[in-house]
């Protein structure tokens, strides 16, 4: 029963249903958005789709049981497939290059009068042929591309390093935002590592598209005795490494100076980024959330803000207040407009963008890479180098009776030697 | 610049309209010129439209790989000049009969689309875009062709009677070997298209696999040819089923190139 479970699950008839099973759920997955609430689901289809959905982890089908399941079997199923076929791979390899194969042929042509035998084999792109005796006949054999034959077994390999690569990286992976202004400095998750933000520009083109968003960043780690500190500059396209991990240019978004003032003293003074709060300190049941920042603030035809432009030409802020968790107002300010809540005054001035810096560390992502060079590297040699081997033997009768063997080619390898065999002899 | 590339893109769908014409006379009259006239007329409708492909990217002063426009334009460049390669290589006129319609449809869809040249996000300011796509362009321009050979392929049996049909198609086992070389180098550069498009994505993202519906539907379509080498291999699968899959293939990716812009909006929204 075990014999027969291991040969099932090596067989190549498990592989296809696997690889079938596992396209089906990858369309799946790219038709039901991921990571959703299951109220989410529910709005959008219906309460027993949602539980269905949720049920089934159709939600985050790529890091489900079943989804994983399937992986795990495919792997199973590389493997034991490889170390299976590698006795198999060494012996024909060997083979290949044995002249005494002949019987292996899958092609044969008689020619009587050939004066250059080893015509043949340029014709057909061999290597030199080296002289040989077979049955007592002077022979001459050559082997070609014999590297070919470890094609898929190497294409194998490199998807087994690279599923490997990729589920390692998943789990182990660490990975953090940072976002700030100029000046800023953060705390990188809960490292040792803290981030400063020298500097962030944007670079607008003539029609105010971006060309290209550039943080300069200091890194300092704190973790050792002496304080390490690094710099780098990143943008799109331009990550950097520092201390093992991986800084990105992200994102960008509007931040503003925040004011609080009770009267004419100045209570906060803050650096808020849009999508933030700012819980007011005297009264702890108040907190303004700034919703967006407008830099060309104008009024679409049903009342709602946008703006036309990405210059600073009409500044607008908005916002809403929170008074125990219960939104009591919420507007637009513009100009020198502020937030009047009884004896408060709150301000916003002084926009300006703020940068998200991903910091990453995936210390298997060097394995998925090398997985995936394999895979290709496979492909390669397991479409492009077709193993073949030419023989062409000395008949008593005078004349040379040639052979040929490249299964992968079959019925083209065939118009080709004897194309070349009738070349050579006419 | 762009009122020439405009003149050219038009005069290139009509030569290859006109190639179609003639391959489809070539089958009613069965004259054999009128085939190499129609790859005659094909090939310089490939050269006019890497001509009209250049002055797009010296008009955009970029490679002309980024929009729906630009790519549908390659992709019937890639598939007429893969096309091209196999008539030659296997001396097989009757496959550019069946690819010129193909060749047509893609580029009628260009046609459809803005021709508007936008700058580029800095997302897609790379060198790797011109890896990434132009490989893509090969891929899909082999899997083109690997579906028409398959279409004849499936329809072969029923043209057996005709000696015509005889001459200028192969066997169905050479049919099935030819077709498999043309999955074989969409396979390859498909790879290879995955692979340039995850280190972009992990320098670009930070992330070199985030199950974004492009990325997943080019593995759904990666898988479906990995199936078909697999079925190839087994006894009895070879041939029919084999060329089933292989159709399917393609639908895949048209569903990724169209389908997924269309109905799965992602991070690849913009391609």
């Amino acid at each position: 029963m075990a014999k027969k479970i291991f040969k099932f699950i090596s067989s190549m008839r498990f592989a296809i249903c696997l690889l079938i099973l596992l396209a089906i759920c990858c369309a799946l997955g790219s038709f039901v958005t991921q990571n959703q609430s299951f109220a989410w689901y529910a709005e959008r289809y219906s309460e027993r789709t949602a539980a269905w959905i949720t049920a089934l982890q159709l939600n985050d089908l790529y890091h489900s049981w079943w989804f994983l399941g399937i992986s795990l079997f495919l792997c199973c199923n590389l493997l034991l497939c490889n170390i299976i076929r590698l006795p198999q791979l060494i012996l024909r390899t060997r083979e290949a290059g044995d002249p005494s194969g002949i019987g292996g042929a899958q092609v044969q042509a008689y020619a009587e009068h050939v004066d250059r035998p080893e015509e043949l084999f340029q014709r057909l792109h061999m290597p030199k042929p080296r002289r040989t005796e077979l049955d007592g006949q002077a022979a001459l054999f050559s082997s070609a591309h014999r590297a070919g034959l470890w094609g898929a077994w190497v294409c194998h390999i490199g998807i087994l390093l690279l599923i490997a690569g990729f589920t390692l990286g998943q789990a182990t992976h660490q990975e953090y935002a940072v976002y700030g202004v100029a000046g800023q400095t953060r705390q990188i998750g809960d490292t040792q590592l803290f981030l400063t933000i020298d500097d962030f520009q944007i670079d607008l083109r003539r029609d105010d598209t971006v060309s290209q968003y550039t943080s300069q960043i200091t890194v300092r780690d704190l973790s050792g005795k002496n304080a390490l500190s690094r710099q780098a500059s990143i943008s799109v396209n331009h990550p950097a490494t520092l201390f093992g991990y991986r800084f990105y240019q992200n994102s960008t978004g509007w931040a503003a100076r925040v004011r609080v003032e009770k009267g004419d003293e100045a209570l906060q003074d803050e650096v808020l980024c849009a999508g933030e709060y700012l819980p007011i300190e005297d009264l702890p049941d108040l907190v303004i959330f700034f919703h967006a920042f407008y830099p060309d603030l104008i009024m679409d035809p049903a009342g709602g803000p946008r703006t036309a432009s990405g210059q600073l030409n009409n500044p607008g802020y908005l916002y809403s207040v929170y008074y125990q968790n219960q939104i009591v107002g919420m507007n637009v300010l513009t100009g020198d407009e502020t937030i009047t809540i009884d004896d408060y005054t709150v301000t916003f001035s002084e926009p300006q963008s703020y940068t998200v810096i991903q910091c990453k560390r995936d210390r298997f992502s060097f394995l998925a890479l090398v997985g995936g060079l394999a895979a290709m590297l496979g492909l390669f040699l397991a479409f492009y180098l077709q193993p073949k081997r030419v023989w062409a033997v000395s008949e008593q009768t005078g004349g040379w009776s040639f052979h040929g063997a490249c299964p992968k080619m079959g019925a083209l390898f065939r118009d080709q030697f004897e194309e070349a065999v009738r070349a050579i002899s006419e | 610049m762009r009122q020439a590339e405009n003149t050219l893109f038009t005069i290139v769908m009509l030569i290859y309209f006109a190639s179609m014409i003639l391959y489809f006379v070539f089958i009613a009259i069965k004259k054999d010129r009128l085939a190499g006239a129609a790859a005659l007329l094909q090939t310089v409708g490939l050269v006019l439209h890497s001509a009209a492909i250049l002055l797009r990217g010296l008009a955009a002063g970029r490679l002309p790989l980024t929009n729906q426009y630009e790519f549908a334009t390659c992709f019937a460049w890639g598939l007429c000049l893969v096309s091209l390669i196999f008539i030659r290589r296997f001396r097989f006129p009757m496959l550019g009969a069946f690819a010129a319609p193909v060749i047509f449809l893609i580029i009628g869809y260009a046609a459809m689309q803005s021709k508007e040249i936008h700058e580029l996000m800095p997302a897609l300011r790379s060198n790797w875009l011109g890896v990434h796509v132009s490989t893509a362009i090969i891929a899909y321009g082999a899997f083109g062709v690997s579906f028409v050979l398959s279409i004849i392929f499936l329809i072969r049996d029923r043209l057996r009677d005709s000696s015509f049909w005889d001459r200028h198609v192969p066997t169905h086992e050479k049919l099935d070997l030819i077709s498999y070389r043309s999955v074989c180098l969409g396979l390859l550069f498909l790879t290879f298209t995955i692979l340039t498009g995850a280190i972009w994505a992990e320098r670009a993202w930070g992330s070199y696999w985030s199950w974004d519906p492009k990325e997943t539907w080019s593995l759904v379509t990666w898988i479906v040819y990995a199936v078909y080498l697999h079925l190839r291999i087994r006894r009895g699968w070879r041939g029919k089923a084999a060329a089933v899959f292989a159709a399917v293939g393609f639908v895949c990716v048209i569903f990724t190139y169209i389908g997924v812009n269309t109905f799965l909006p992602g991070i690849h929204s913009y391609a």
